[in-house]
């Protein structure tokens, strides 16, 4: 019995030590959470950024870093490379402590974070940038929530598909013949009816084996992005909007307008190209083409310049100039201009230019896209990731940023100051020529379903040549085209969700 | 001691430890065991009282309040508290199995009692378990670890297949059950459901066919490096095993590349005066299909070449010698003798494989992704089940949807490999070959 009470004894104190200890823990703890509080009050402040890799690669974020650590060591803020994929999920991170305090991404993403509360709404006006920046660029990441107006990030750039060209590949004549209207640019870089005049002779006078060696204008005729001029041009639309201003997701608009008279165009187009404009072909080897003198010109966006420049660089090289002079050559003649500014009204592009009254253009539409500064709901520092892209957007930042990643920034100060091309993209956005990618989340369901029949209509050039009947022979053909593309992204939005 | 008590025949100990875990085992000075239950059930109590039964609220209304960010207010997570009532009962399951060990065990000691035998110590009844019951002892962290990891994760999928998660409905909204509704809308809409059909018939083709080819395939390309007559074995060996080293979306994706309009096989076409041919394009239909069997099976007829040269190295070479004796053709003696053997063994490999070509998402997706055919909803004529679950899911965020063709998949993968398995030899004649 006796050793039973010493059993029972001897597990109460087990407990009593065990409580106690659990005691010394709690306490611990406590002084811990005290020491914590303190150390919060004292600890330097650091602020992750999420950039984009070409921003990354090319040195701008540690310029960025370097500049925003400098200016802000004495407030105790440090900001540091976020160390992310560039396009790291923030719906998906953010709730639960991870992703950036700052991230920079396109309006697109950026607003279809914000749709769902994951990026935090900005005073604007409080921004030093914000009387630089035209309204349309700020307008890319505005939202209606409630009836209240939101703006949920700060413009960087614009993103524009653009023309590259070679100077050297320009025919010798042409002031002669393709400057009909004698302004010194050619008419092919002009409107596109003398673009399709020009390539249609380049293919006839192409003499290489297979008459697969001199092609003008090329680009992958599927992609949405990069071909959007024969939507958008021509009256259509990503998404209507409601009587208040605010997008309306269930008004498609592919079909809108005349869009059938620009698929009409882009299937006269893809007859000049090869079957490499039905997929992405051409977006993978432009760089080469252009530089080898296959192409004449190919479509890319801005950030692809450097790209453009190497392979031009190593084609003159192997010509037998010297490194330097290869790139000096490169620069001199790689040009980077906006896409011809008229398209035919009617879609023919095989009208002549000089037959033609000014009514009978209308203005070429391309899609783009502004990216801009968005700061995550989930930081917790707030007010220092405001102080991060104050500065990050300001003057000197945007500048070196421009200078750096040749960027068209949405400043109107640093577009002047960049020179021609970037001040046209700056002017082509405040003039509406670029239709700006909705900033709602069901953008997303654009993309597959205009691909696919882009990709089919610039098929069915190649189905005639062959001798196979043709998809797209009427007006009601391709209006027929465009009502699927409705469809198909109507059913990827509400039919699930109904 | 009757087998069936009442309530009011079963001793005190006994009564105590169906109320309280352990109380019994300690009634009889089984501190050890006694205190091991407690603490379970202590344990158990306190995280029912300070979360269990929220967590088994919030599995049923998955959530009230949603969060806001921009007020930095935290509101419900309809997901986590999904994942949080799945863990709850999950934890009550597990509680009850000990409390039924608990109550087997304080009869047992009951019955020591009652006969007057004495009740072994701890270490003794430690010991007297591993001896009995090695396979639990054995088991345990395996079981658990299966629960965590594969179980958890299914039950999980299974349930979201019956809430409208996705489309708009992402956290920080909140997610509410729907019942059927997904499973009505796959079966009722006629575009989806025709979609569903027509994917589900080409998706069993792409089995049958592809899992056929590349058995055969490296069976064959086994039995010829088996000859005696071929010269360099190992070289030849090798070139298979390169092309299994490879990983599959580079394999995939160099194929890609070699079929497309700017690939080596359109050069050579165009080079030679022809028209440039549309392998993987819209138009490419059946071409893409038979594409897509070729591609598969470049990738996986190696495997079924490294398992059947290794099985036919066990084979007992006196029986073709027996054979060849009593007249038997060489095809006689491959259908009779080498293709039961390599069946019987291979059998839940071929299941395996059936699976897996079943739901081989990488073939078309790397090859054909990004195409959306007329008839189709959301999904393209070479699109499998998985695909058309990948383009929902992941590309469209309908992730209820998802789930319920998850869950369709499952039950048609393991009705079809439960069918195979339990005609095969490999599971009538389980010690033929013994």
């Amino acid at each position: 019995m006796n050793r039973e009470i010493a059993r029972v004894l001897a597990t109460g104190m087990v407990f009593s030590m065990a409580a106690g200890l659990v005691g010394c823990g709690s306490s611990e703890s406590g002084s811990e959470a005290v020491s914590e509080k303190t150390k919060e009050t004292t600890e330097q402040i650091v602020l992750h950024i999420l950039e984009n890799d070409t921003a990354k690669s090319e040195g701008y974020l540690q310029e960025l870093l370097d500049a925003f650590n400098a200016a802000y060591a004495e407030k105790g803020i440090q900001a540091v490379d976020a160390n992310m994929d560039e396009y790291t999920d923030l719906a998906a991170n953010g709730p639960y402590g991870y992703g950036p305090d700052v991230l920079y991404q396109a309006n697109d993403k950026l607003m279809t974070y914000a749709e769902d509360k994951h990026i935090l709404p900005l005073t604007i006006e409080d921004f030093a940038c914000y009387e630089y920046v035209p309204e349309e660029a700020w307008d890319a990441f505005k939202m209606t929530l409630d009836g209240k107006e939101y703006y949920c990030g700060v413009p960087v750039n614009i993103q524009e598909p653009m023309l590259f060209y070679r100077t050297d590949m320009l025919p010798e004549d042409w002031e002669e013949v393709w400057d009909k209207d004698g302004n010194q640019k050619p008419d092919f870089l002009e409107n596109w009816n003398d673009l399709y005049a020009f390539s249609q002779y380049l293919r006839e006078t192409d003499t290489s084996a297979n008459q697969d060696g001199q092609y003008g204008f090329m680009a992958s005729l599927n992609n949405l992005y990069l071909s959007s001029q024969f939507i958008f041009s021509y009256g259509g639309y990503v998404f209507g909007e409601t009587e208040d201003g605010t997008l309306n997701a269930e008004d498609i608009g592919f079909a809108a307008g005349n869009t059938a008279a620009g698929m009409s165009a882009l299937k006269q187009m893809a007859g000049l190209m090869n079957e490499g404009c039905i997929d992405d072909t051409i977006t993978l080897n432009r760089y080469e083409k252009l530089a080898d003198g296959s192409y004449f010109c190919a479509v890319s966006t801005p950030d692809t310049y450097s790209l453009f420049l190497e392979k031009l660089s190593l084609h003159y090289e192997a010509e037998g100039l010297t490194e330097e002079e290869a790139k000096t050559k490169a620069k001199e003649n790689l040009q980077m201009v906006e896409l011809p500014s008229c398209m035919p009204a009617n879609g023919d592009l095989s009208q002549k230019s000089e037959e033609m009254n000014e009514a009978d253009w209308v203005d070429t539409v391309v899609m783009g896209g502004v990216n801009g500064y968005g700061i995550s709901s989930y930081t917790k520092y707030r007010e220092a990731s405001v102080e991060f892209v104050n500065f990050a957007t300001g003057y000197e930042m945007i500048k070196t940023r421009a200078d750096m990643l040749g960027i068209a920034p949405t400043r109107s100060d640093v577009a002047k100051e960049c020179g021609d091309t970037t001040d046209m993209i700056f002017n082509s956005l405040a003039d509406g020529r670029i239709y700006l990618m909705p900033s709602i989340k069901a953008v997303d369901q654009i993309w597959v379903p205009t691909q696919t029949v882009m990709g089919d209509i610039a098929k069915d050039a190649f189905r005639e040549k062959k001798g196979e009947s043709a998809k797209y022979t009427s007006k009601e053909n391709f209006q027929a085209a465009m009502e699927t593309v409705n469809k198909n992204i109507y059913d990827a939005i509400y039919t699930l969700s109904e | 001691m009757k087998k069936n008590q009442t309530l009011t025949q079963m001793s005190v100990p006994v009564r105590a430890s169906l109320i309280i875990m352990g109380l019994g085992q300690l009634c009889y000075k089984q501190w050890i065991k006694g205190l091991l239950y407690l603490s379970v059930f202590a344990g158990t109590l306190l995280y029912m009282i300070t979360t269990g039964i929220k967590d088994i609220a919030g599995f049923f209304t998955l959530g009230t309040e949603e969060t806001d960010p921009w007020l930095g207010t935290t509101g419900d997570d309809s997901v986590i508290m999904l994942l949080r009532g799945l863990l709850a009962f999950i934890v009550i399951a597990v509680f009850l199995v000990i409390h039924a060990s608990n109550v087997r065990d304080i009869l047992e000691c009951d019955k020591k009692v009652r006969t007057g035998k004495a009740l072994p110590g701890f270490a003794r009844a430690v010991s007297i378990f591993f001896d009995r019951k090695f396979y639990i002892a054995a088991l345990a962290i395996p079981v658990a670890g299966v629960l965590v990891f594969n179980v958890l994760p299914i039950l999980f999928m299974i349930l979201i297949a019956f809430t409208n998660y996705g489309g708009d409905i992402v956290p920080p909204k909140l997610v509410d059950w729907i019942g059927f509704d997904n499973f009505r809308k796959i079966l009722s809409l006629a575009e989806i459901k025709d979609t569903f059909f027509r994917i589900l018939g080409w998706n069993l083709i792409w089995a049958f066919t592809s899992t056929f080819l590349n058995y055969f395939g490296g069976l064959g390309l086994a039995l010829l490096l088996n000859k005696k007559c071929v010269k360099g074995k190992s070289f030849w060996r090798a070139f298979p095993i390169l092309a299994y080293a490879v990983p599959g979306f580079i394999t995939l994706l160099a194929f890609k590349f070699l079929f497309s309009y700017g690939g080596p096989i359109n050069y050579y076409i165009t080079s030679n005066g022809g028209n440039a041919i549309g392998f993987l394009d819209i138009d490419a239909g059946v071409k893409a299909k038979l594409i897509g069997l070729v591609v598969n099976a470049w990738i996986s007829i190696p495997t079924s070449m490294l398992l059947a040269t290794g099985i036919l190295s066990n084979m007992n070479t006196d029986l073709y010698e027996a054979a060849s004796i009593d007249g038997a053709t060489k095809w006689k003696q491959f259908t009779k003798i080498t293709l039961p053997f390599v069946v019987f063994s291979t059998t839940p490999v071929l299941i395996t494989n059936f699976i897996g070509n079943f739901n081989n998402f990488g073939i078309f997706y790397f090859l054909r992704g990004g195409l959306y055919m007329d008839g189709y909803f959301l999904a393209s004529d070479t699109d499998l089940l998985i695909n058309w679950l990948y383009n929902l899911s992941i590309d469209n965020n309908y992730y209820g949807i998802g789930a319920a063709v998850s869950l369709i998949i499952f039950i048609l993968t393991s009705f079809f490999s439960l069918l195979v398995y339990v005609r095969s030899s490999a599971y009538k004649k389980e010690d033929t070959f013994r």
